[in-house]
């Protein structure tokens, strides 16, 4: 008989995603990895086949929901479905790119189903590999790179006799360990603590938006409210543009010394870049939140294991003006620090408590902006494929349940690239072009000059 | 086992160094590269492993394995 578990906190936000959106295309996650050289497509196809024995979290199926909507996880013994050969090489690589695009907008509906797709691709001007649509209650982006590096890992060891790779760590496992940790009244008990006293020192947040003041103002007007803190999130047409800034190496560079410099973290600095903008865009507004997705994977296991670990969680912090650039920061990396060592905790329940206690609306929200920030690039690091091009890229799925997600990646050549997925509904790509020059201009002077004062910067810019 | 070396064991999981291995003047960013979300798991995991409670102002002050040990032994000593 299966076993069944219940779902990880990091799950239970993809579903709980998808019951509020009601489509799940909300959760889809696709990627295309592929290298300019031929492939055997035989023996790619058993290297897929054996990493899905390898990687548990490729074989996980949902139940049907109960009575109450709940769902359960549970691993089955063999991936059924079928890794066909598709053929682009009649194409450009932007028209295959297109077409895989739209794969990625298809829903995996359904109970009890591979919630996993994988096909083999052949591209234009040489390029070989594969695509993989799946559910991102499955995996996150961490473990995507690891899955796709595995898999070539696998392949140049039976092409060219490489070394086998090293066992992955057992998503079964890695899964009982969480729920276990998830479980536990002690942890839960401080986890707890830090999340309402966060709220019992700082009241009610306040909300911010990318177009400044007027956003909050309607979402008062609307609900009749003038002292409301919330604003509206859209719910219905959440067709989701992607408007993506790339940073040359050399000023990526002076951002990573900087950090480097000054114990900070890139997430750090980020974050300060963004909510300084939120603050100059929102009369000076001192009280800013924006949601903040890690991806809680630190032990050997948890690296290798796959599934999905990526959560959010609400980075809120009150900077006054006169507050310098780089005590801004530390302000900042001091809350996550915090927020890292209590990530265990299920996010929905600080969403929860808020309603409790402050009687929101339905439907409003405290944040406009979400940040990811993610160090692994797409790269196959292997050394049977050096100075091979690669040609990779994640195709978005469509549908935005946040009015702004940037993610921030380094790219192949030093630099780093900002991608601002964006809600059409509400946003304009003149929105995301004011966003990414403010936070660049707001993060190179801050750098330069770290004893300015944030009004000074803000000012400055 | 060992409480030194059970709490190194620990260490040894998020790190590419065997436990037998740490020493007590490794720091645990430079040498052992753990990221700032590697840490404060790690910080967790001793709560939750030892059944400890730590100070998390003199906790965030620790750079080595040694002040880390220090910390420990005098949580559990005391």
């Amino acid at each position: 008989m299966k076993k069944e578990y219940e779902l990880t906190a990091a799950q239970n936000m993809h579903y709980q995603w998808i019951r509020e959106y009601k489509t799940q295309q909300v959760s889809g996650v696709s990627i295309v990895a592929s290298i300019k050289s031929p492939l055997d497509f035989g023996l790619l196809k058993k290297c897929i086949e054996l990493e899905t024995e390898r990687y548990g979290c490729l074989r996980l199926q949902f139940t049907k929901p109960d009575k109450k909507g709940n769902i359960k996880q549970y691993i089955v013994d063999k991936y059924k479905a079928d890794i066909p050969v598709k053929d682009f090489t009649g194409m450009s690589l932007k028209e295959a790119d297109d077409i895989m695009q739209s794969m990625a907008y298809e829903t995996l509906d359904g109970d009890d189903r591979p919630m996993c797709e994988i096909m083999m691709v052949r591209l234009a001007e040489g390029y070989n590999g594969f695509f993989i649509h799946m559910d991102h209650r499955l995996i996150d982006s961490c473990g995507i790179v690891v899955m796709v590096n595995d898999i070539m890992q696998l392949y140049t060891h039976y092409r060219f006799g490489a070394e086998y790779p090293q066992d992955l760590a057992d998503f079964e496992k890695v899964l009982e360990n969480d729920l276990k940790k998830a479980n536990s009244e002690k942890r839960f008990a401080k986890d707890k603590k830090f999340w309402d006293d966060q709220l019992d020192a700082l009241g009610e947040p306040l909300y911010s938006d990318i177009q400044g003041t007027k956003v909050l103002e309607a979402a008062r007007k609307k609900h009749k409210n003038p002292k409301l803190r919330a604003a509206d999130i859209e719910r219905k047409e959440l067709f989701v543009a992607v408007k993506d800034y790339v940073l040359e190496p050399d000023p990526t560079k002076w951002l990573m010394h900087f950090c480097m410099n000054h114990q900070l973290s890139m997430t750090n600095l980020l974050l300060l870049g963004i909510r300084t903008y939120l603050q100059k865009v929102n009369d000076g507004q001192e009280d800013i939140t924006i949601e903040n997705f890690i991806s809680r994977r630190s032990t050997h296991d948890e690296w290798t294991s796959g599934g999905s670990r990526t959560i959010m969680f609400p980075c809120r912090t009150v900077i006054s003006e006169d507050t310098d650039f780089l005590s801004a920061a530390y302000e900042i990396q001091n809350i996550q620090n915090k927020i890292y060592m209590h990530s265990n905790y299920d996010p929905a329940l600080i969403v929860e408590e808020m309603r409790k206690r402050y009687k929101t609306p339905a439907d409003t929200s405290y944040e406009s902006c979400y940040l990811t920030y993610q160090p692994m690039p797409v790269r196959m690091d292997n050394p049977f494929l050096k100075d091979i091009p690669m040609h990779s890229k994640w195709f978005a799925n469509g549908a935005a349940t946040k009015k702004m997600y940037l993610t921030v990646s380094h790219t192949e050549n030093g630099g780093m690239n900002f991608s601002y997925h964006y809600q059409t509904k509400c946003l304009t790509e003149k929105d995301m072009e004011l966003l990414y020059y403010y936070m660049m201009r707001i993060l190179f002077k801050g750098i330069a000059e770290p004893d300015m004062t944030i009004g000074e910067i803000i000012k400055a810019v | 086992m060992d409480r030194t070396l059970e709490f190194k064991e620990l260490i040894a999981q998020y790190c590419d160094v065997a436990a037998e291995d740490l020493t007590e003047d490794m720091r645990f960013r430079e040498d052992l590269d753990f990221s700032s979300l590697g840490f404060m798991s790690f910080l967790g995991d001793i709560e939750d492993t030892f059944d400890v409670e730590l100070d998390q102002e003199q906790a965030l002050k620790v750079i080595t394995v040694g002040d880390a040990l220090d910390m420990f032994n005098d949580l559990v000593e005391a």
